[in-house]
């Protein structure tokens, strides 16, 4: 496992430094205690009233099989934290958000005290009591009015207290392009599509000009669920309707799926330029990216931070190289498009005492939330990835306000070294598309029923949409109304 | 996770019929007791010999090249660049050898970690069981205490117990053990204390036992031998076969074991090798993967040849079942 | 009964816990302890919990009574018939490639006159090979692109690249397929030691009634054979009613459900879920199976007793 705990000189020195600017600005958070390196043995201690007893806490790091330079990265930050917290012990876990083993983690109590969860999930945890209220401690924070109201909706539960707080990768789903199979194809770079059409068009000129497969798509462990909901939004669909009596109603067989499903089969068949492989999901179909075995494919906007930290991008790397990545908005077609935006909460573990949550919240205040706030943390948090050749800069959507996320990129701007120019196609447009939020009765358990229409199409020429379809509401229809 | 016997095979059937036959003709061929169906008189003829040195030639190729070819083929990727393997996988290296993989196997990906891990698990899965079956067949058959009737029933019916129905609830109750009130999960005794309940051990060894002969116990006794040392001085040396079948089978089952381990380490440091390689897959560089896969198998495959005798052996005598 | 332990005479009165002692009864719990430890806690306990659990509704947060609820809703899932089928399909498969060809390996093996030890050797590597190594070396062999290493070789003799995982049709033979590579080798060894088991004069007694190769074989080598032949029928059968590894690997139960199997769907019910995982159904379903598995060798040991007169 990464080593946490021998930390090398050069990385102390590194955090020495950094303690010293952080120390520096006076915008430090004011839930740091305000005592310096030097003075870890100071017994006057403002920001509790009695001396914090020593805890351990657990916290996630990275994908599993991530860079070696990513986790130098995280392990540097969490000598940071711990400089500023001597007597918080942090431990951290790799972790992947996989719908298949939360379950047996959640149920085997072996999640970690802080830990990341997509919106999605939250409603259901909540419901299940399965987080813990950290509503107290999160209304501690100087900041705590300062957030995006909808996203933390997310995490809220039925009694309006924060149970899981917006942390990061608030994306829109977007489309990702590899700009040196477009050259290859005769397709311009800078002008990537912008509309269903065009996307199947360069899809088939690179599958013909290069060989390559010019899209593809995810389709297992839900993710195929979750590609052809954002894919209906964009063409005018939506998969649930909520009731005005509290209830919901699945719209699976709307005119937007359908297309959806219907432009997925004729790239496979008709222009056989579809990535022939049913069993992609959000972490193959980046690899396969990564490897330059796809043209174009749809996901999370802010998916080039995992190419970078997990994938293998690389400035000089044998598939597809950084400058080689480019992003635009997806294409938004007809009435009522919209993209659909996710994101990943930090939440904490429903065993966690008082102690533990105090320390998980200082955490997530840390690594997640401060660098958008501080110019202090921000500056050190990019100081930190760029010395390791890890992404700075990528386009997020801003937890708080979109004012205070430019400002936050000012800050870091001499540190940012994703090719931000090839991804204008998205960032012109970020702030003026029109969001929808996931579907939030039912949702990881409705992708995965969908998962089942768009492998069909994917790899039975003969499928019959409107059945797949129909089946698919069916059985959606019966889980929302038993849940 | 459980593997069931088959019985000995006692069954005979009915000869076909054969009334005198000349005494002569039949003390010949008699004598010839390696035979199997052919006999030597058969394999005089010219036309039986070439029939079968063909069949025999085309058979050796067909293992050579179903048994062994994809298994060389693991070799070959395991030291061809990824992008080679993409596109000329059956090419004989167009762009050289790339030894790189398995440095980058062994210490990026780690593989000698999980390597570790995997022979822990499999040594201690090993003890767990050879004390249950040695222990447990010792009593069902030797000392045959009243209970031992009852005993053996409730362990034979496990064996018609699918290991499905024990999956959920083997998963609470290491989550939950009673007794000791602190989760199991994520340690390795999770592995290594449910490998021993396995009936096939015990039936295997109790059956070796039943066959002992009964005067050394008698002799043993009268000369003062208490059960301990019965058991440590006589019966258990005299049992190496069946201990070399069990232990042959409790490492073979740990190595392949994947979905009981998957389920109770989900800490990756702890994972054995087939429970980590799967999750790296999308992470990890297809020609370093390979050349994981490589050196996961070459143990096996080592400790296989070096150990054949006692492997065929014990696999004739149990069961294989797929899936 | 007595005990083998006939050191002490039988006495006229009640046994007192002393006698026991001394009789031995206590070395001998001792040496019954490790046994009656793991099985009590690691299997008895875990079946009975399962009975009890398939009544239940639980995620380990909440926990009530419900009857016969869970057989109801699994019994009612649109995915169950799909695995029922799916499963039966692997295992038909799985018996047709798997069941012969083993044993005419076996019988020719037993004919080889030198080198017989590498046969074996190499008939038995694949039985080796750690099967999540097998399934992901399989996996790309199975690519469905034309460069796919399979693909290849179907193109050497002139047959078009085929889709193999990635087509409903096909992916489930391509799971029996990698199955069978790994699995026969060990049928092979069972029957190859059950031949050596023969008697030789039985064919001698057939050679002097004249019997020809084919016939030997037929009369004497196929009956000799039958216990083993029934005996790995039946453990083939449960054996592949329980297919986990392969489905899960290699398509996660795709394309579409095709290779859905009912262990696939069992684990779906307790740890697919990533919320509210329903330990109940998971059991209701598992008894079933078990339920099914044991009914049908009860009706097969019955039936074949009829046909082997041991």
């Amino acid at each position: 496992m990464r080593s946490l705990t021998k930390p090398t000189t050069a990385v102390l020195a590194a955090s020495a430094v950094a303690i010293g600017l952080l120390s520096a600005c006076s915008g430090a958070s004011p839930e740091a205690p305000e005592t310096s390196p030097d003075d870890t043995t100071s017994t006057t201690d403002e920001a509790t009233s009695d001396t914090p007893q020593d805890v351990t806490l657990r916290v996630v790091s990275l994908l599993p099989g991530s860079d070696q330079a990513a986790f130098d990265a995280f392990d540097e930050r969490v000598t940071q934290f711990e400089a500023l917290y001597p007597h918080i012990d942090v431990e951290a876990e790799e972790y992947e958000w996989k719908a298949t083993t939360f379950a047996a983690q959640l149920a085997g109590g072996t999640l970690p005290d802080v830990y990341e969860i997509p919106f999605t999930d939250a409603k259901t945890l909540i419901e299940n009591g399965q987080l813990a209220d950290v509503d107290a401690q999160f209304h501690d924070l100087p900041y705590s009015g300062d957030f995006n109201e909808a996203l933390l909706e997310a995490g809220k539960g039925p009694d309006g207290h924060v149970y899981a707080i917006p942390a990061k990768s608030i994306y829109g789903v977007a489309l990702h392009y590899n700009r040196a199979l477009f050259d290859a194809a005769g397709l311009d770079p800078d002008d990537p599509p912008t509309t269903w059409a065009e996307v199947r068009s360069a899809a088939k000129q690179i599958k013909d000009a290069t060989g390559v497969a010019g899209y593809a798509q995810m389709a297992a462990d839900n993710t195929g669920g979750w590609q052809l909901t954002s894919a209906t939004y964009t063409r005018g669909g939506r998969t649930q309707v909520a009731e005005a009596d509290g209830t919901y109603t699945a719209t699976l067989t709307n005119p937007g799926t359908k297309a959806a499903l219907e432009f997925l089969k004729a790239l496979r068949w008709e222009d056989d330029s579809l990535y022939a492989d049913a069993t992609l999901n959000w972490g193959t179909v980046n690899e396969k990216f990564a490897a330059g075995q796809i043209g174009m494919y749809t996901s999370g906007s802010d998916v080039y931070t995992a190419l970078a930290e997990s994938f293998g991008v690389t400035p000089d790397s044998s598939g597809l190289k950084v400058a080689d990545y480019g992003l635009t908005a997806i294409p938004n077609e007809g009435a009522d498009s919209g993209v659909l935006v996710g994101g990943t909460l930090a939440a904490v573990n429903i065993r966690a005492d008082d102690a533990v949550k105090d320390a998980a919240i200082k955490w997530i205040d840390f690594f997640y939330l401060q660098p958008h706030l501080d110019e202090g943390p921000a500056v050190e948090n990019a100081q930190v990835r760029f010395d390791n050749g890890q992404p700075v800069g990528t386009p997020v959507l801003p937890i708080f306000s979109r004012e205070q996320y430019e400002t936050s990129l000012g800050w870091i701007e001499q540190f940012i070294n994703v090719p931000l120019e090839n991804m204008t196609g998205y960032t012109d447009v970020m702030f003026d598309q029109p969001v929808v939020g996931e579907p939030s009765a039912s949702t990881q358990e409705i992708y995965a029923l969908l998962d089942v229409p768009v492998q069909a199409v994917m790899t039975d020429q003969n499928a019959d949409i409107d059945a797949l379809l129909e089946q698919a509401q069916t059985q959606a229809q019966s889980l929302l109304d038993e849940g | 996770m459980t593997t069931t016997q088959t019985s000995t095979m006692q069954t005979t059937t009915a000869a076909p019929a054969g009334a005198a036959r000349p005494l002569a003709r039949r003390r010949a061929a008699a004598m010839d007791t390696l035979r199997g169906v052919l006999s030597i008189a058969d394999w005089r003829r010219r036309s039986v010999r070439t029939g079968m040195g063909f069949v025999h030639v085309l058979l050796l190729l067909v293992l050579v090249v179903i048994g062994l070819g994809p298994i060389l083929l693991l070799g070959k990727f395991a030291i061809t660049p990824t992008q080679d393997i993409l596109r000329a996988p059956l090419e004989v290296f167009p762009n050289g050898i790339a030894w790189d993989n398995l440095h980058k196997a062994w210490f990026d990906v780690q593989i000698s970690r999980y390597f570790l891990n995997t022979v822990l698990i499999a040594a201690g899965a090993w003890a767990s069981q050879i004390l249950v079956a040695a222990t447990g067949g010792y009593v069902l058959s030797v000392l045959r205490p009243r209970y031992a009737k009852a005993l053996q029933w409730m362990v034979l019916a496990t064996l018609f117990v699918p290991g499905v129905v024990l999956l959920v609830p083997l998963y609470l109750t290491i989550l939950d053990p009673p007794i000791l009130g602190t989760s199991l999960l994520n340690t390795f005794w999770a592995v290594w204390l449910p490998a021993g309940a396995s009936a096939f051990n015990v039936v295997l060894m109790a059956r070796f036992f039943d066959n002992l002969p009964r005067e050394i116990f008698e002799a043993a006794r009268v000369d003062g031998a208490g059960p301990f040392r019965l058991f440590w001085s006589v019966v258990l040396p005299m049992s190496k076969p069946i201990l070399g079948v069990v232990s042959v089978f409790a490492v073979i089952a740990s190595w392949k074991d994947f979905l009981w381990p998957l389920l109770v380490l989900t800490k990756p440091d702890l994972q054995p090798l087939s429970v980590r390689l799967p999750s790296l897959q999308a992470t990890t560089d297809l020609g370093v993967l390979m050349a994981a896969l490589a050196i996961s198998t070459l143990i096996p495959i080592l400790f296989f040849l070096v150990f054949q005798r006692m492997f065929l052996r014990g696999a004739g005598l149990g069961g294989a079942i797929k899936g | 009964m007595t005990t083998d332990q006939g050191l002490v005479p039988t006495r006229r009165r009640r046994r007192t816990p002393v006698d026991w002692i001394r009789e031995g009864g206590l070395s001998t719990l001792l040496f019954a302890l490790p046994l009656i430890v793991i099985f009590g806690v690691f299997s008895w306990l875990p079946i009975g919990r399962a009975l009890i659990m398939s009544f239940q509704e639980t995620n380990l947060v909440v926990t009530s009574w419900v009857g016969l609820d869970n057989f109801r809703s699994v019994l009612a899932d649109p995915n169950l018939p799909t695995a029922l089928r799916n499963t039966g399909y692997f295992a038909l498969l799985a018996l047709i490639f798997g069941y012969p060809i083993p044993l005419v390996g076996a019988v020719l093996m037993s004919e080889v006159r030198r080198m017989k030890g590498v046969y074996s050797v190499l008939a038995y590597l694949p039985v080796v090979v750690p099967p999540v190594v097998a399934v992901l070396l399989w996996k790309f062999l199975y690519d469905p692109r034309p460069e796919g290493v399979f693909n290849q070789m179907l193109g050497w003799v002139g047959l078009g690249p085929m889709p193999w995982l990635q087509s409903a049709t096909w992916a489930m033979p391509s799971l029996v397929i990698e199955a069978t590579w790994a699995a026969a080798g060990g049928t092979v060894i069972i029957y190859l030691a059950a031949l050596l088991g023969v008697p030789p004069e039985l064919y001698d007694a057939a050679e002097v009634d004249g019997a020809s190769i084919w016939r030997k074989v037929w009369h004497v080598t196929l009956p000799q054979l039958r216990g083993v032949l029934l005996i790995t029928f039946i453990l083939q059968i449960i054996g592949t009613a329980q297919v986990f590894l392969e489905p899960y690997l290699f398509t996660g139960g795709g394309p579409a459900n095709a290779t859905l199997t009912i262990l696939l769907l069992i684990y779906r019910y307790a740890f697919g879920q990533s919320l509210g995982a329903d330990y109940g159904e998971a059991t209701a379903l598992s008894l079933l199976l078990a339920i099914f598995l044991a009914v049908m060798s009860l009706v097969y040991f019955r039936l074949t007793r009829a046909w082997s007169s041991s």
